[in-house]
Order: C-alpha cells, then sequence, then structure tokens
C-alpha cells in the first residue's frame, strides 16, 4: 500500500492541467424551456474536454441582472445527470447560478464510452495513462474553465458540491471559493475498501480478488488521486461532511485530510439523517455567502419546524 | 406546523382499473421470458455467487438485472426482489444474499443496460407519454418490474412460497404495485414509497423529481385533464387495496422527496389487515435506514424464513 504522495504527483497534474489548456471549451448552447421557470432559465450545455471528449451539463441562471453567486454540482459516480440533486428546493435556482456536469461514462456523456455503475472506479485502472479517473478530474475541472466565462457569474463566491471530485475541483483549480464535499472514495481508498464490503468501494475488493498480484500498482495509481495528498493545495473555505463516528470515512478517519487543508474547515459528522444534514449545508453556505442573517433556501418539508 | 397524518389524497381509482392491468398482464404472459442468466466472476466472490441477468419484457424490451446467491448449497431459498429508485443504478444486491436470500435487482426499461430499446431519459421519464395511459413509461416499467417474480419462480434454487419484495422510494412504489398486483409475494416493504399521490405531490413538494410533472404542465398546461386521467391508473394509492399480503412502511417525517402525506394516504388504503407503518420524526427521505433496515430484516426473517 502506498502512503506516500508520488514523487512526480506535481508533474502528472500539472501535464494534465497543459493538456486540457490546448482543448478548446467549445461551448455549445440549447435552451431547455421546459425546464425553464418564472425565476431561473435552463440551459444544456455541451463542452469539450481531453481526449477530445464531449461532455454535458445543466446550466440554470436566475432571472435578473447578477452577478450571482455559483453551485457547481460535480460528476458524480452514478448514471444520471441530474438538473440540481434530487430533494434539493427547485427555488435554489433563483438565488444561484447552478451548473450540474456529467463527466464521460454518465448519461448525456456516454458516447463513446458509456459507464457501468460499479465500473466506472476500475475502468482502465491497468496503468495511471489508461485509468479513467484521469479522464474525469479534467472534465471536473472544465467545468469549472466553461463556468468563468459565463458573464453572470460571482467570481468571489464559486462553490464546488458533490462527492471527492469538489475537493478536488477546489485543488486543481484556483476558482472555487467554497468547497462541500461528502469524501467516498478517493480517501485512503484500497485501506478503506478492505474495511466494507459496500459499493462503491467494493469495486475495489472486487479487482482485486482477480488481480491479487496488483494490489501495490493500483494503490500507486490511486495514490494520485487520492484526497489526502491534494489537501494542502484547498484554500478554499470547506464543509466536509463525515460519516457518523464510527463509520467508514468519519471525522477522525479524514483527520489526514482535514487538519492538512489550507482554507478554514468545517467537519461535520453525519447524524444519519438526510434531513439533519441537508439542513446543516444549506445553513452553512447561506451564512459563508450571505451571512447570518439570511434564510437558507430548504423544500417545504424542511420548513415545518 | 407537522405533517397532517390524515392527509387523503385527490386521486380517484378508474371504474376499469383492474381491466386495464389484466390486459397489460394478458399481454406480458404472452411473451416468452427468454432468460439468460450468466454468472459475473468479478463480482462473485467464496460466499455469494453474482449473475447477470436478461429477460424480455412488454413490448418485447429486454429487461437486465443483477442475481445474486448465496453459496451455500441450499434448494428451497427465501427470495427478495429488489425494486430500485428514481435515478439511482440498481445496486449488486450482495448485502441480500449474505443474509440467506436469493435476491433479484432490476433494472427497469431506461435503466443502465436495459436502455437499448427505450431512453426517456431523467428527467424525463416521468412525463414520457403521460397523456395516455397506453402510451405512458410506466406501462412498461411496471411490468418490468413484475416480471422479476417470473424471472424468480424459474429458479429452480427459489421456493416458490417464500418471495418478498423491498424496495425505498421509487422502489418503495414498485413494492406497492407489485405486492398488489402479483399474489406470489408473501412479505413486502415500501420505504418513503414515490409513485403514490401524484397530483398531491406536486403541490406538496418543490424538489424533483416531481417537478417534472409540474414543469410538464407549465408547457402544455391543457393537457391537465389527460394527465390526471392516466395517472389515476399508475398511482400507488389506486393499487393499495388489493395487497393483501403482510406488508410495513416507512416514512421520514421530514422527507423533500416524497412528501409523508401521500405515505399516509396510501397507508390508509393499503388492503392487508397484517400492516404497519413506522414514522421517523427528524429524518429525510432516508426514512430512517439506520433503525430501519433492522427491523426489515426482523420482518422478512419472520415472513420469510420462518
Amino acid at each position: 500500500m502506498s502512503d506516500n504522495r508520488p514523487l512526480d504527483f506535481g508533474q502528472f497534474w500539472y501535464s494534465l492541467g497543459k493538456e486540457l489548456s490546448e482543448v478548446p471549451i467549445a461551448a455549445e448552447t440549447e435552451t431547455l424551456p421546459m425546464r425553464s421557470t418564472d425565476f431561473a432559465d435552463l440551459y444544456g450545455i455541451h463542452i469539450s474536454s481531453i481526449g477530445p471528449y464531449t461532455i454535458y451539463g445543466y446550466l440554470s441562471i436566475p432571472k435578473g441582472d447578477g452577478p450571482f453567486p455559483v453551485i457547481y454540482y460535480v460528476p458524480k459516480n452514478a448514471s444520471v445527470l441530474e438538473i440540481i440533486p434530487q430533494g434539493t428546493s427547485n427555488q435554489i435556482r433563483s438565488r444561484y447560478i447552478t451548473f450540474s456536469l456529467a463527466c464521460r461514462g454518465m448519461r448525456t456523456a456516454d458516447s463513446p464510452y458509456a459507464a457501468m455503475y460499479p465500473g466506472q472506479l476500475t475502468e482502465g485502472i491497468e496503468s495511471l495513462s489508461s485509468y479513467i479517473y484521469r479522464g474525469i478530474v479534467a472534465d471536473t475541472l472544465r467545468g469549472l474553465d466553461f463556468l468563468l466565462t459565463c458573464p453572470m457569474i460571482d467570481r468571489s463566491a464559486i462553490v464546488a458540491w458533490g462527492n471527492d471530485n469538489a475537493l478536488l475541483a477546489g485543488a486543481l483549480h484556483g476558482a472555487v471559493t467554497h468547497i462541500v464535499s461528502t469524501p467516498s472514495f478517493l480517501y485512503d481508498t484500497i485501506n478503506q475498501a478492505s474495511r466494507t464490503s459496500s459499493y462503491p468501494l467494493e469495486e475495489f475488493n472486487d479487482y482485486l480478488r482477480h488481480n491479487p498480484e496488483r494490489k501495490g500498482q493500483i494503490s500507486e495509481i490511486l495514490s494520485y488521486y487520492d484526497l489526502r495528498f491534494h489537501s494542502s493545495a484547498v484554500t478554499a473555505e470547506s464543509l466536509i461532511m463525515a460519516d457518523y463516528d464510527g463509520g467508514l470515512f468519519d471525522k477522525k478517519t479524514l483527520r489526514n485530510l482535514t487538519e492538512n487543508m489550507n482554507g478554514a474547515v468545517t467537519v461535520h459528522s453525519s447524524e444519519r439523517s438526510s434531513y439533519k444534514d441537508g439542513m446543516f449545508c444549506e445553513k452553512w453556505i447561506t451564512d459563508k455567502l450571505f451571512g447570518k442573517d439570511a434564510t437558507p433556501i430548504v423544500p417545504n418539508h424542511w420548513q415545518l419546524e | 406546523m407537522g405533517v397532517d397524518r390524515d392527509y387523503r389524497c385527490q386521486v380517484i381509482k378508474p371504474e376499469d382499473f383492474n381491466e386495464f392491468w389484466g390486459l397489460v398482464l394478458d399481454e406480458l404472459s404472452s411473451i416468452e421470458l427468454n432468460v439468460k442468466c450468466e454468472k459475473d466472476e468479478l463480482r462473485s466472490d467464496s460466499e455469494i455467487t453474482v449473475y447477470q441477468v436478461f429477460y424480455d419484457s412488454l413490448d418485447h424490451v429486454r429487461i437486465s438485472g443483477w442475481y445474486s446467491v448465496p453459496n451455500t448449497p441450499v434448494n428451497g431459498l427465501p427470495a427478495i426482489l429488489l425494486v430500485p429508485g428514481y435515478q439511482s443504478d440498481p445496486p449488486i444486491p450482495k448485502d441480500w444474499s449474505a443474509k440467506g436470500y436469493a435476491c433479484l435487482s432490476v433494472n427497469p426499461r431506461g435503466k443502465v443496460r436495459s436502455r437499448s430499446q427505450f431512453d426517456p431519459g431523467y428527467p424525463g421519464l416521468l412525463t414520457h407519454r403521460i397523456v395516455d395511459k397506453n402510451t405512458y413509461s410506466y406501462r412498461g416499467f411496471y411490468a418490468d418490474a413484475w416480471r422479476g417474480i417470473d424471472f424468480l419462480l424459474s429458479r429452480g434454487e427459489v421456493d416458490s412460497e417464500r418471495i418478498g419484495v423491498a424496495g425505498s422510494s421509487q422502489g418503495g412504489g414498485l413494492t406497492i404495485t407489485t405486492s398488489a398486483m402479483r399474489k406470489e409475494i408473501k412479505a413486502a416493504s415500501a420505504g418513503a414509497p414515490y409513485l403514490c399521490g401524484f397530483m398531491d405531490a406536486i403541490k406538496l413538494t418543490d424538489t424533483y423529481p416531481y417537478q417534472e410533472i409540474n414543469d410538464y404542465l407549465r408547457t402544455y398546461p391543457d393537457r391537465l385533464e389527460e394527465v390526471e386521467g392516466t395517472l389515476a391508473y399508475f398511482d400507488g394509492i389506486s393499487f393499495a387495496d388489493q395487497i393483501d399480503c403482510p406488508i410495513i412502511m416507512n416514512l421520514g417525517l421530514q422527507d423533500n422527496v416524497c412528501p409523508p402525506e401521500t405515505g399516509y394516504a396510501l397507508f390508509e388504503i393499503i388492503g392487508s389487515k397484517d400492516k404497519k407503518l413506522f414514522e421517523y420524526e427528524g429524518h429525510g427521505h432516508e426514512a430512517g435506514r439506520y433503525v430501519h433496515s433492522g427491523i426489515m430484516d426482523q420482518f422478512f426473517d419472520k415472513h420469510l424464513k420462518g
């Protein structure tokens, strides 16, 4: 198992950035009137990433003059691209520009590569150059490149929101000002996988059960993506959503990430309630971007208290 | 203000409801199951064997699923049909097999690996061809889940008298429709049921996926009557009186996706005399999963292993 940051870690990511910078964003926009409302317009966005590979996102822009703060919903480890995450109040689109992105392999970005779930996390993991995650990180960063071309964004308030990719976005792209991240599979991956039989980490167990001789190589490849080795590059103000105490990615386990980040960090231990955890996130981001007197926009059934 | 536990939904079960679904079942039974069941070596281990499964469903759409069984050589296994959420990817159900069940996790049409012949996408599935009950997406989607029972019945290792169904969110809704329509089901567990009280839910929530219907009606306001007419045939509440197996249901009282009011209305209608509702205050759409999973285990142990 590799516990050390690879010697060419910086070079690896510099090369990716350089390769990405040589691919034009080439954004093509289509209006989606059915998903537009009296408070926000929705657009479908095709953009180019390394490969070149065409990826797709949903961009929602509030009615009005702007500039508007941005929530960037980073690519998920799942097939479906949502406009905003299921269960989020649609009214959030009246306050923020939202941009959700499908990385390569997800629906709407699945030609020529259609990912399987489970399957995406070990696709091409035979070598550092063929591992699919290099492209997925490039796609994640390309989403930010695109956002910076949008004239109505408030550059002082760009939130990367989602799984491990939100932290990678913050570490590798200077545009991110705030992060809301739930680490799920890129923190000390092989060791964490050995502690569970649940997917998505079980993907790695499946792979290593059939290729036990490759454990060292796989660990080394994954170390380029390990959040522990990206932590010091994160300067954005961050909310880390940890597992409940004793869970796989609990506060204690994530210490090697959270204690080395260079921006202010709030760590929230899950209360095992999507309502309580969700309320914490909405209050946190509203507080950070609009101040303590502002009211978070939450779904109807979270307003009953 | 709390949740109104006495809330009742506006849906009225159509008079020809049974006739409509009877014709669908007749059509379904005329199509050969045409099962393909391939061992997935990568996902199998020393304790559990995983198979990739394919079968034919309504309109001859090819449906996929994950099927897992414990490796212990036992015939007469209890079995679970696991039905999926709306936009989540159906899981490989090794956790069920670790508990001693044969389990089919079905991917109804439009989901990953069942997309080649039908793929309205997300958002989209909920309103696809919604103006006509004979073309609506869920006519086939429901049938694909029900057909999973035929697959389980085709397996020699499964005890046909010990089959249950479980799911949450859309899986909760599919649990309702499946247990209503397939009398082989001996126990059912529905969490945070979606697809129940559609026309109420679109007013009670401001979140996707129910927002898809509001999006549709904003675009086609003159189609309200047709949409209501179609959905009455697909509403879990219209199916619920036909459930007669033991069933448990769990609701999160702060559910931001499937309003708990519709859950209460559904539970009231469920026909089974052996029904129990678990309410979780302070919980959202996960509906108290971390506590409730233990209750589910005990429930299925009692009804399928006892």
